[in-house]
């Protein structure tokens, strides 16, 4: 750690030079006198120092936060030494407020003497959030000498996105062969009644369906649809994202994958994710809470990586991406590749619903409130609406803003069913 | 609060010279003065209030220039002191603004400044009690010891500004 001399040394100086020129200008002996306490202040901001010595420690509330929760940041310091003015700086990272207290503090201890120091930050948008340490710097006497270092302690803290429990999910078109909440439309053992049939040897008497086997005259049984699991593989487009940090449209949709992934694995599906952008990454279909970590530990990671690279869907293994599963797309559809890359997931029959979030909010946050800028967004919603009305002829696409509950908008999709019970 | 304080000592830098000199014609000089450092200290800049407090220096020097008083060396010691202790509370203000301040830091502080001030008027008194000796031992060399002592402080300018400038570990 090295002392340094600080602006307030040129001041003194600067008036040291004045008061002299004046003096030898006027023969005024006052005028040397005056530069005599400026002298002597600045020979005692340059006495020697015992090197500092001192430990800090500091506690974090939490390791793990949903957005906009608060996380208390506690510093204790222990002083070794005499610390005369020691200040402490600890930087907030982007996305994070100061909600109490403050980040930036001074104190002055004895040898042995302990303080301790805490703030409050508030996380705005998820993220991995990162803190280095706080810097810290000496003051000399009157401040006319500093001495500067960090104190390297860094700590992660995972902010999660905030979602609602949605009442209301996309029902898979195929199952599992694994037990769960879907009825299957082939015919097994389950509790959800489907065709009526004639009685065979081997049929169990408890599937007699007694009301028809009088109306018919002959024994008949109810066959059941099994209740099965499904794959849901959830696709967050991370090509591009527009709108104000913390809120863009990669935001809007996280939350949304966040909270379909909770509503899936809490009905036992397995759930996988792909990000589709400048890096290709995956997370294996599985379920459980573990899975469920896996994937918002995934999900506060994403970010949008330029690249002009398109990624081929086909890269991705059968396994994280099976044929049987549902696929789940967020994306703002700003970005030509994804939309090619959805058609041609379409285009091999795999079940799809595009999820697009409207980046025309996220950017009116961005852009002056104007009249063009309201011309401008309608002129877009339009556009927008009669592409998606080209795309519907293929693909399955659910608009939703970001902002209105993800259930609303998944309750106006619209899509062929398909047959309950496979042909004979 | 420090804000108040820096406040009060640039009225002590302005007001002195007008002990000397209780001119309006010296408050074309003051006003700027008090313009100028108000700003440092609204701005909490201590350049500016280091400009401010140059120009106030200026209208002591012409003070005395044109009311040539006996030399009086408490008022010179008093403007010494407010000088130091105005640019030492802006730089403190400026660094813990918007900072949390132990009660200690603050103690500490004062009891700094207090050193510092104290300092240099002994300093004034030892420095006054060897010139008076000097000058009984050599009569009639006033102008001489004026200009060997600006050239002295000239002199410890220099130094200081070497001394500071040099990092020690």
């Amino acid at each position: 750690m090295s002392w340094h001399p600080t602006i307030l040394n040129v001041s003194f100086v600067t008036l040291v030079a004045w008061a002299v020129f004046l003096g030898a200008f006027t023969r005024r002996v006052e005028l040397i006198v005056v530069t005599v306490p400026l002298l002597v202040a600045v020979a005692i901001g340059r006495r020697a120092r015992p090197a500092p010595a001192w430990d800090l420690s500091r506690q974090l509330s939490a390791q793990r936060l949903v957005e906009d929760e608060r996380l208390r940041v506690t510093f204790t310091l222990r002083a070794h030494t005499d610390l005369p003015l020691i200040e402490f700086l600890e930087p907030l990272p982007p996305l994070v407020h100061l909600e109490r207290g403050r980040n930036h503090a001074f104190f002055s201890l004895r040898d042995g003497e302990q303080a301790e120091w805490s703030f409050e930050l508030r996380c705005s948008a998820r993220h991995q959030l990162r803190l280095g340490g706080p810097h810290v710097r000496l003051w000399g006497p009157l401040g006319l000498a500093a001495a500067e270092t960090r104190q390297r302690e860094p700590a992660t803290v995972a902010i999660y996105p905030r979602f609602t429990a949605l009442r209301r999910l996309p029902r898979p078109a195929r199952t599992q062969t694994f037990m769960g909440n879907h009825v299957s439309p082939a015919q097994g053992e389950g509790i959800e009644p489907g065709d009526i049939r004639p009685f065979v040897p081997g049929d169990q008497i408890r599937h007699v369906n007694w009301r028809a086997t009088l109306r018919l005259g002959g024994l008949h049984v109810t066959q059941h649809h099994p209740e099965r699991n499904a794959d849901v593989i959830l696709i967050v487009d991370t090509l591009s994202a527009v709108g104000p940090g913390g809120a863009t449209v990669l935001d809007a949709a996280v939350r949304g994958a966040a909270a379909l992934a909770a509503g899936y694995l809490a009905r036992k599906d397995r759930v996988g994710l792909i990000e589709y952008g400048g890096v290709l990454r995956w997370v294996r279909p599985g379920s459980g809470r573990a899975q469920l970590q896996r994937l918002l530990d995934t999900l506060i990671r994403m970010d949008v990586v330029f690249t002009y690279v398109t990624k081929d869907l086909d890269l991705v293994p059968a396994r994280i991406l099976p044929p049987q599963a549902l696929v789940i797309a967020f994306s703002p559809l700003l970005d030509l590749r994804f939309v090619k890359a959805v058609t041609d997931l379409a285009a091999r029959d795999v079940d799809l619903v595009v999820v697009a979030v409207s980046p025309i909010g996220p950017t009116r946050a961005v852009v002056p409130p104007s009249a063009v800028a309201d011309v401008a967004a309608r002129l877009w919603t339009l556009e927008r609406r009669a592409w998606f009305d080209k795309l519907r002829r293929g693909l399955t696409i659910v608009e939703w803003d970001g902002v209105e509950p993800l259930d609303l908008a998944l309750a106006s999709r619209r899509r062929p069913r398909r047959p309950r019970a496979l042909p004979a | 609060m420090t804000r108040l304080g820096a406040f009060a000592l640039l009225l002590v830098v302005i007001a002195l010279p007008l002990t000397v000199l209780p001119s309006p014609q010296l408050c074309w000089l003051l006003v700027p003065a008090f313009l100028v450092g108000g700003l440092g200290v609204v701005a909490l800049s201590a350049p500016v209030t280091t400009a401010g407090a140059a120009v106030a220096l200026i209208a002591y020097a012409v003070a005395l220039l044109i009311e040539r008083p006996p030399p009086d060396l408490v008022v010179a010691t008093l403007l010494g002191s407010a000088l130091v202790l105005l640019l030492t509370v802006v730089h403190f203000a400026r660094r813990v603004h918007g900072a949390a301040v132990s009660p200690a830091a603050l103690r500490s502080e004062i009891r700094e400044w207090s050193m510092a001030v104290a300092a240099g008027v002994l300093a004034v008194g030892v420095l006054t009690i060897a010139g008076t000796a000097l000058r009984l031992l050599l009569p009639d060399a006033a102008a001489a010891l004026v200009i060997v002592g600006a050239l002295g402080a000239l002199m410890a300018v220099v130094g200081v500004t070497a001394f500071v400038s040099i990092e020690n570990d």
